[in-house]
C-alpha cells in the first residue's frame, strides 16, 4: 500500500472550478433523447453559455431553448414564461420530449414547475389536438444550480426521465440499461460495440453519441427544425423498466439507477468507469451478472491487443513516470487505475466534487500504485497548480481548462474528458473499453516520447 | 409591407415586427423592433447581462482579479470565453508579473443552498480577501452580481466599499444579474456606468501629451488593438487609455485626462464616452476601422482633429500599398458571393459596405443579437434594398433565412456555426474571429482570407456520394460465363 494523503479545499473562493452547475448536466442528458429538447427555465445566459460550451467541444449544433426570465419574472414569477415557452416549443418543434431544466433563478423564485407544466399540457392539447399533444413528453427536472454540480444535474435528469416517462413494467425485454455519464460520443459507441460483440441488447440512458457527432448528410437529415440523427428513442425510455438490469458506468448515476431498482424492480450495479484493463474486465463481468451474454473470442482478442500494447510499450517508456489527473471524479478514478496498470504513479488526483465516494474509490486504486498518491477533492484547478509548482509530475491528464496551467508549469497535458476545445477529434476517440485503453495508452506514451525522448532522439531509433 | 412573418413563426406572429426587409421608399425610422424581451421557448442566440459585463467589458483588463458572486456555474462559464489576449506591458514601463492573468484565472464565491437562504455577503467578503491574498499582484478586484445574488438581494456595494479601504486597492462591484435587461447589452451599460462612477478621475497618468486619446470599445479581440496601435503611433497619437483591450486597471482611472475619446464599439461603450464628455469636457468621436475605406476615412478624421494630416496620409498609403494585391485577389474570388452577417450588434453596420465595395460580395441578410434603435438605423442606411434585417433570430428562423436568401457564407458565432455547416453553409466566426485579427487594413485581408477559405473549402463539392458507376460490360460477361481464370489474368 502506497502512502495516501487526502486534502479538501480550505479557502472559500473557488479559482478555476473543476465543476459547473447542475443545469449543464441535465441539458446534456436531455440532448441524448431522440427529438429531445431541453427547455431551460432561467436567464438566457443559462442556456447560451452551455450551448457555447457544447458547440465548442463537440463542434456540433446544440439546440437548447430558454424561457428568458427577466426582472418581471423575478418579481411575479416565471409562470407565463414557462407555460408559453412550452407551448411555443411544442408547436414549432413538435419534439418527442421536452426536459424542463430549472436554474438558480427559477428555484429561488419558487416557481411551481409541475403545476405550470400541467397547465401547459392543457394548452398544448387545445392548440395541437389530443393526439399530437400526447406524443410530446414533458419532464420536470429540478436542478438548483446552488446545490452540488453538473454531475448531480445529469443524474437528476436521468432520474426524472426514468421516473416520469418509463411505463409500468410488463414483459421483460432482456435488455440492459446503461447510464454512461457525461462522456464523449466515442465512448458511448465503444460501450455499444462491446455489448454488440456480447450479443447483449441495451438501452442507453441517454445516448448522446450521434446527437453530438452527427453526419453532414443533407438528404437524410431532418430540417426545419433541425434534429440530429440518433439519440435514445422515447419508446426505449418507456421500455427501460422492463430491462433485466441497469449498469451505471459512473457513481453519479446511482440515483437514477436507484429509481429503476425501487420503482420498477430492475436490479443495478454502479461503476467502475470502464477505463483500463481491469475496469473493462469488471464491466464485462457486470454485464454477465444480468444476462447470459457471451464473452466472445473477438472481444478477448481486443483485450489481447491492449495487453500486447502494454507489454510492448509501458515498461520501456512509462514505468515510474508520474501523472496528475483532474476532472470528472469517475473518469479520474478510472484513469488513475489505468495509469497504475501502466506502471506509472497517479501522484496527484484532483476533482471538484466534495464526495467521500471519490476518496474511498481512490484509496482503493492507490493500493495498486507504486508511489505516494495525493487525493484532492472539493478542490479546483488553482489548488492543483499550486501543488504542482511544489511537486511537479511528469505529465498532466485532464481537459482543456488546464491548458494554460500546464503551459506555465511546462508539464505536457494529455487531453481527456470535457471540455476539450484546443485540439480536435477527442470527442470521437474512445478512452473506455479495451480499444479505448489502447487509444489512451498511445496518447499518454506519445506525449511522453515527445516531451522526454525527443531531446534524446537517438533512443527513438528503434 | 416592409415587415415579414416567417413561415416558421406562424405560431408566434409577434416576431413579424422584428423582421424587416429594406425598402428605400420607407421613412428612416422604419426598422425592426429591437432591444425587447425574447419570446420564451425560443432558441435565442442571446446571452445574459453578466456575460455582457464580464465577458465583454471587463474581461479584457489585464491586472484585475475577477470574483463572480455566484454558485459555481456562472464562475465556470465566465472562464476564458472571449479571445482577449494581453501583454504584460504596463504604462509605467514595467511588466505585470502574471502572464495572461485575465485569460488564465476566474474566481467565484461558490454559493451553496444555505447562502441562498441566509445571504451570501459573508462569503463575498471572505472570497475577495482570499482572492487578494492568492494574487497579491492583482491591482484591483472586480466582483460580479449574478441571478442568485440579485434575487437574494446581497448588498455588494457595501461590502466592496469596506474592502477597498481594508485592502488599499480598488474593489468594484458590478450589479448586472443575468436576468436584468433583455440581452447582454444591459451588462455593457452597467459596466460602463460602474467603471465611470467608481474609477474615472481617481488617478493621474504618469505623463500626458497634447495627442492623448482614449480608445473606447476596443477589446483587442484576437489582437485587433495590436493592428490599430501602430497606426496611431505612426500618426503621432498616444493611446492614453484603452477601454478595455489589453489595458490595466489604472488606465480606466485616468481616462478623464485624454484630449479626445474615440468610440470603436459604439453599442457597448458609447455610454462611458458620453459620461466623460459631460463630466470632464473630453469630446468624443465615433470611429469605424473595419474595411480599408472606413479605416482610411476615420484615420483621416482623427488626423485632422490633431492637425496630423501628412503623417496620417503616410500611414494610409503604406497600408493600402501593402494590401492592394491581396485585396484584388480576394475581390476577384469573392465577387457576387452572397453573405449573411449575424453579429452581436455593430459589425452589422461595420461590415456590409466593406464586404460589398471592397470584396464585391452581396449582403443578403443581416441580423443582430442585441442592437438598439440607433444601431438598426445605421444598419439600414448601409445595406441595399431588399436585404432582410432580423432582430434576435432564433435557430428555426436561421434555417428559413438560409432557405429563402441562399447565402454563400455566414459570419456568426460558434453556437450558429455548426448548424450552418449542417445546412451546407460555410461559416466564419465573427465575434472572436477564426484567424484574425480582422480590424484595420491588414485585418480586413485576414477576414477576406477566412471567407475565401470557407467558401472555397473543397469539402463543399464533396458532400454527396456520387453513386453512378460506368459498368464494364465485358467484365460482367466474363463473370457470368464463369471465366474466372481469364479475369484474374487481366
Amino acid at each position: 500500500m502506497s502512502e495516501v494523503k487526502v486534502t479538501k479545499r480550505e479557502r472559500n473562493v473557488i479559482i478555476n472550478p473543476l465543476v459547473t452547475c447542475q443545469p449543464l448536466g441535465a441539458m446534456f442528458a436531455v440532448a441524448g433523447i431522440s427529438r429531445g429538447l431541453p427547455l431551460v427555465h432561467g436567464s438566457q445566459g443559462c442556456s447560451t453559455f452551455v450551448r457555447y460550451g457544447f458547440s465548442r467541444h463537440f463542434r456540433e449544433p446544440s439546440e437548447i431553448a430558454v424561457t428568458s426570465l427577466h426582472e418581471d419574472a423575478a418579481v411575479f414569477g416565471g409562470r407565463r414564461n414557462l407555460i408559453s415557452g412550452l407551448g411555443n416549443l411544442a408547436s414549432r418543434f413538435t419534439p418527442d420530449l421536452i426536459g424542463v431544466v430549472t436554474t438558480c433563478s427559477s428555484e429561488i423564485i419558487g416557481d411551481d414547475v409541475d403545476g405550470f407544466i400541467k397547465t401547459a399540457r392543457q394548452e398544448i392539447k387545445e392548440s395541437l389536438g389530443e393526439n399530437a399533444a400526447e406524443k410530446i413528453k414533458i419532464v420536470a427536472i429540478n436542478t438548483p444550480s446552488f446545490v452540488e454540480h453538473h454531475y448531480r444535474g445529469y443524474d437528476n435528469a436521468i432520474k426524472a426521465m426514468v421516473d416520469q416517462v418509463a411505463l409500468e413494467p410488463a414483459n421483460g425485454n432482456d435488455k440492459l440499461n446503461i447510464i454512461p455519464g457525461i462522456v464523449n460520443p466515442g465512448d458511448i459507441r465503444e460501450i455499444k460495440h462491446i455489448l454488440n460483440m456480447m450479443g447483449q441488447e441495451s438501452i442507453m440512458l441517454t445516448d448522446t453519441s450521434d446527437p453530438f457527432d452527427s453526419p453532414l448528410r443533407p438528404g437524410s437529415t431532418q430540417f426545419k427544425p433541425y434534429y440530429p440523427k440518433g439519440g435514445t428513442p422515447v419508446q426505449e425510455l418507456e421500455d427501460c423498466s422492463n430491462s433485466s438490469g441497469t449498469i451505471s458506468l459512473c457513481n453519479y448515476g446511482a440515483q437514477a439507477a436507484g429509481v429503476l431498482e425501487r420503482k420498477y424492480k430492475v436490479p443495478s450495479t454502479i461503476g467502475p468507469f470502464p477505463i483500463g484493463l481491469q475496469n473493462t474486465d469488471q464491466f464485462l463481468r457486470n454485464v454477465k451478472k444480468f444476462s447470459d451474454a457471451e464473452i466472445t473470442d473477438e472481444l478477448l482478442d481486443e483485450r489481447g491487443l491492449l495487453v500486447d500494447s502494454m507489454a510492448d510499450i509501458t515498461s520501456r517508456y512509462l514505468f515510474g513516470k508520474t501523472a496528475a489527473i483532474y476532472g470528472d471524479p469517475d473518469m479520474v478514478t478510472g484513469i488513475a487505475g489505468f495509469v497504475c496498470e501502466l506502471g506509472m504513479t497517479p501522484q496527484l488526483v484532483c476533482t471538484g466534487v466534495e464526495n467521500q465516494e471519490f476518496v474511498d474509490d481512490m484509496k482503493e486504486v492507490s493500493k495498486k500504485a507504486d508511489g505516494k498518491v495525493e487525493i484532492m477533492y472539493g478542490h479546483d484547478l488553482r489548488s492543483m497548480e499550486v501543488r504542482l509548482e511544489e511537486e511537479p509530475t511528469d505529465i498532466i491528464i485532464g481537459h482543456s481548462d488546464g491548458r494554460l496551467i500546464a503551459r506555465d508549469l511546462d508539464i505536457p497535458l494529455v487531453r481527456v474528458g470535457f471540455p476539450v476545445y484546443d485540439r480536435v477529434g477527442y470527442h470521437r476517440v474512445p478512452i473506455v473499453g479495451y480499444r479505448g485503453g489502447i487509444n489512451l495508452l498511445d496518447r499518454i506514451t506519445n506525449t511522453v516520447l515527445e516531451e522526454y525522448y525527443d531531446p534524446v532522439h537517438w533512443k527513438l531509433q528503434q | 409591407m416592409p415587415h415579414d412573418l416567417f413561415e416558421v413563426d406562424k405560431s408566434i406572429p409577434e416576431r413579424k415586427k422584428h423582421i424587416y426587409i429594406k425598402d428605400n421608399a420607407d421613412p428612416a425610422q422604419e426598422i425592426p423592433s429591437c432591444n425587447t424581451k425574447t419570446i420564451p421557448g425560443c432558441m435565442t442566440e442571446r446571452g445574459c447581462a453578466f456575460a455582457g459585463v464580464k465577458g465583454v467589458i471587463t474581461g479584457a483588463v489585464k491586472d484585475a482579479a475577477h470574483v463572480v458572486h455566484s454558485p459555481v456555474g456562472c464562475t465556470a462559464y465566465g472562464y476564458g470565453t472571449k479571445r482577449y489576449p494581453t501583454t504584460p506591458d504596463m504604462p509605467d514601463g514595467g511588466k505585470f508579473p502574471l502572464e495572461n492573468f485575465n485569460l488564465k484565472y476566474i474566481m467565484g464565491t461558490d454559493l451553496k443552498e444555505s447562502d441562498v437562504v441566509f445571504g451570501g455577503m459573508k462569503k463575498l467578503r471572505q472570497s475577495i480577501l482570499e482572492a487578494a491574498k492568492e494574487f497579491p499582484e492583482a491591482n484591483a478586484i472586480y466582483a460580479y452580481a449574478t441571478c442568485t445574488t440579485g434575487l437574494i438581494g446581497d448588498d455588494m456595494d457595501g461590502v466592496v466599499k469596506e474592502l477597498s479601504e481594508e485592502l488599499g486597492k480598488d474593489v468594484v462591484a458590478f450589479n448586472a444579474p443575468g436576468f436584468s435587461g433583455p440581452t447582454q447589452s444591459k451588462g455593457h451599460h452597467v459596466g460602463n456606468h460602474t467603471l465611470f462612477q467608481h474609477l474615472v478621475g481617481t488617478k493621474e497618468p504618469p505623463e500626458t501629451t497634447p495627442y492623448d486619446v482614449n480608445l473606447i470599445g476596443e477589446y483587442n479581440i484576437d489582437g485587433d488593438l495590436w493592428i490599430l496601435k501602430p497606426y496611431f503611433e505612426e500618426m503621432g497619437i498616444n493611446i492614453l487609455s484603452t477601454f478595455t483591450g489589453d489595458c490595466c486597471h489604472d488606465e480606466i482611472c485616468w481616462m478623464h485626462r485624454a484630449k479626445l475619446s474615440l468610440v470603436r464599439c459604439q453599442r457597448s461603450a458609447t455610454y462611458i464616452a458620453d459620461l466623460i464628455e459631460k463630466e470632464y469636457g473630453v469630446p468624443y468621436m465615433k470611429v469605424d476601422f473595419f474595411g480599408p475605406t472606413y479605416c482610411a476615412e476615420n484615420l483621416r478624421a482623427i488626423g485632422k482633429h490633431f492637425g496630423l494630416e501628412d503623417k496620417t496620409e503616410a500611414v494610409i498609403k503604406d497600408r493600402m500599398d501593402k494590401i492592394k494585391p491581396d485585396l484584388e485577389f480576394y475581390k476577384e474570388k469573392l465577387q457576387g458571393k452572397k453573405v449573411w452577417v449575424f453579429s452581436g450588434g455593430p459589425k452589422n453596420w461595420h461590415l456590409p459596405r466593406p464586404l460589398e465595395e471592397c470584396l464585391g460580395m452581396e449582403v443578403v441578410a443581416v441580423s443582430t443579437m442585441f442592437e438598439h434603435e440607433d444601431g438598426y438605423e445605421k444598419i439600414k442606411e448601409r445595406v441595399k434594398e431588399d436585404t432582410v434585417i432580423v432582430d434576435d433570430p432564433n435557430s428555426l428562423e436561421m434555417e428559413e433565412i438560409v432557405e429563402k436568401y441562399q447565402p454563400d457564407i455566414m459570419l456568426s458565432g460558434v453556437k450558429e456555426k455548426y448548424l450552418a455547416h449542417k445546412l451546407q453553409l460555410p461559416c466564419v466566426l465573427i465575434h472572436s474571429y477564426e484567424n484574425g485579427p480582422y480590424i484595420g487594413f491588414e485585418g480586413f485581408i485576414n477576414l477576406a482570407k477566412d471567407i475565401y477559405a470557407a467558401i472555397y473549402n473543397p469539402v463543399w463539392d464533396l458532400v454527396e456520394f456520387k453513386e453512378e458507376v460506368e459498368k464494364t460490360p465485358k467484365l460482367i460477361e466474363e463473370v457470368e460465363s464463369g471465366d474466372n481464370i481469364k479475369l484474374k489474368a487481366k
